[in-house]
């Protein structure tokens, strides 16, 4: 990459950071003007800047809103991109599969772990709330997504996710997705109870965990 | 010693003869389930809240001294509220609302968990101007004299009663969503989130203060903030002390000149982070602590802060879902935790669908039988 490249690049990676959304926007159309390639604008300017605000999340050095906002910037900076990337053939690293569980109707730890999954280029189908176990079972043999996150606010509503493990053996695939869950009550030991491939206690962990699933 | 008696000689160091034996409510789902297995009277989940008949009739059954969270409020919300109206029904029964703060919210009718947040009408600073702030003022309306009157020295003092004050960010974080305060924050000029935490601060501070002039007199006074999860605030603490410290210092400072010296806070998640902002501006006592649900601990808290820090909480509520043992445990830690002072047991929060009516009776018996 020319020195131009890097820094546009970095750019975008720093106004990402910050929130910026107007700004990456017309910083993502300039590099493709300038012919930067859009593999890179995703994968060293957005999913980058996405990467340092949520390990900086993880240390307790961004919260919540600085989350929300960066992944605010990181979606429209995308939209301008999407299409440079489909025309250069570059595919997401995959897909997953995301709800909250049958009863629970609270959505923002969902919402923040989307936003981190997707911030590593891995296509999300959201089903929303109050998901019901054949759904998920419906949507992961529809798209052939590897990866199906399941959120639980609370400790009335956990058990939903061992209902969703349950379902997706019943309809025999689930040895072909990896079942990550997560939320307020939620635990490893309960992970590991209700036959769960990953816990992580935050989203950031959530969206490095999924990468990690597909470069296995 | 009346259960009142006990109760604050306990929180101000003081001696007693046993603990309290007191709870912090129930699910409503835990109730039916209790009423289906014949536990409790059929009538008592319709008609239970926290302090009311039901519940004390319900703490005579099971063998609580009293329910902690008996706190009576002026109307320091918005005022008038915003009509709650259906904007939308699906096809499965969800329905999109617009609540009386202006959240708009899918709720789904049988489905008691929090509603999933969908949009919101405060959004910059016009809507705030011409839709929020008239809501946010002081009028008389909000502080009912006459009933606040009866709460004066004159009144049976059986078990502790405590005035709560609201709060700081909580109830904007309700009206705005989490979304939406995280943009308000960050999109509008700086001045504006600070106008909106000034202006809802000072109502509820002059609402406290017009309570506290009718003569009423309480031991305790209570926050409810709930702006923490499981990984910390949800918050950067430092915007959060810049927002609110003040706030907190000036009520906590109207509340210690009318002899309330115990203040206590509720907050979901992992508090760690903001208790120094809570603490340093007369936040003293931790009610409930969340040990269940959200792993959080009191023994850090004291050693940090020292005796000046109180709690009310501790008991990991899950136990009661397991067996004797598991609440055996509970028993041994609180016994460890009474002993350093200025510490009552309390289950941490409501208690929870699938948990044992005898087991809790099991431990509210065992809990009067400590001397700390």
């Amino acid at each position: 990459m020319g020195a131009n490249t890097v820094e546009i690049i970095n750019e975008i990676s720093e106004k990402l950071q910050k929130g910026k959304a107007k700004e990456v926007t017309a910083l993502v159309a300039e590099a493709l003007e300038k012919g930067v390639s859009p593999e890179s604008i995703l994968n060293e300017g957005l999913i980058s800047g996405m990467n340092i605000i949520g390990e900086k999340f993880k240390r307790n050095e961004a919260f919540v809103p600085e989350v929300l906002i960066a992944a605010r910037a990181m979606n429209e900076g995308l939209k301008v991109l999407r299409p440079a990337l489909a025309g250069a053939g570059v595919k997401p690293l995959g897909k997953a599969v995301i709800c909250t569980v049958k009863g629970d109707m609270h959505d923002i730890g969902k919402n923040l772990v989307k936003m981190m999954i997707e911030g590593q280029g891995i296509e999300c189908i959201d089903l929303g709330v109050d998901v019901a176990p054949e759904r998920v079972v419906e949507a992961v043999k529809e798209s052939g997504a590897k990866i199906v996150c399941l959120s639980a606010l609370l400790s009335t509503t956990m058990m939903g996710q061992k209902d969703v493990i349950d379902a997706l053996k019943a309809a025999g695939i689930r040895d072909q997705v990896k079942v990550m869950v997560g939320g307020a009550p939620v635990t490893q030991q309960f992970a590991d109870e209700i036959g769960a491939d990953c816990y992580t206690l935050d989203a950031a962990s959530a969206a490095q965990a999924a990468r990690a699933f597909f470069e296995e | 010693m009346t259960n009142r008696e006990r109760a604050l000689n306990i929180l101000h160091y003081k001696p007693v003869d046993r603990l309290p034996a007191v709870h912090f409510g129930y699910w409503p789902e835990l109730l039916s389930q209790w009423a289906e297995e014949g536990k409790i009277p059929s009538h008592i989940p319709e008609q239970w809240y926290d302090g009311g008949p039901a519940d004390r009739e319900l703490d005579n059954l099971i063998g609580w001294d009293f329910n902690w969270y008996h706190t009576v409020s002026p109307n320091n919300g918005l005022f008038p509220a915003f009509e709650s109206r259906v904007l939308e029904v699906f096809a499965d029964g969800t329905r999109r609302v617009m609540n009386g703060d202006g959240l708009i919210e899918r709720v789904k009718p049988g489905v008691t968990s929090i509603p999933s947040e969908d949009g919101y009408t405060l959004r910059d600073r016009e809507s705030f101007e011409t839709l929020y702030r008239g809501k946010m003022q002081y009028s008389p309306e909000r502080v009912d004299a006459a009933f606040f009157s009866a709460f004066n020295d004159t009144r049976e003092k059986d078990v502790p009663i405590g005035l709560h004050l609201g709060s700081i960010l909580g109830n904007i974080r309700n009206i705005t969503s989490v979304v939406g305060m995280s943009y308000l924050m960050y999109d509008e000029d700086e001045s504006l989130f600070a106008d909106i935490v000034d202006t809802y601060a000072e109502m509820q501070y002059r609402c406290a203060e017009e309570v506290l002039k009718t003569g009423a007199s309480f031991d305790f006074a209570h926050y409810w903030e709930d702006i923490c999860f499981n990984n910390g605030p949800l918050i950067d603490p430092e915007k959060f002390e810049d927002l609110c410290a003040k706030h907190y210092r000036k009520r906590n400072e109207l509340c210690r000149r009318y002899g309330i010296d115990i203040i206590s806070l509720d907050c979901d998640g992992v508090t760690e982070k903001l208790l120094p902002v809570w603490f340093e501006n007369g936040v003293n006592t931790m009610f409930p602590i969340e040990v269940g649900t959200w792993g959080d601990q009191f023994e850090p808290a004291r050693k940090r802060f020292g005796r000046g820090m109180l709690g009310v909480g501790g008991m990991d509520k899950t136990a009661f879902r397991k067996d004797r043992a598991a609440v055996d445990r509970e028993i041994d830690k609180m016994k460890r935790l009474s002993a350093m002072g200025g510490f009552i047991p309390c289950p941490d929060h409501r208690l929870m669908p699938g948990t044992k009516f005898e087991l809790v009776q099991y431990y509210a018996e065992e809990i009067k039988k400590i001397t700390p």
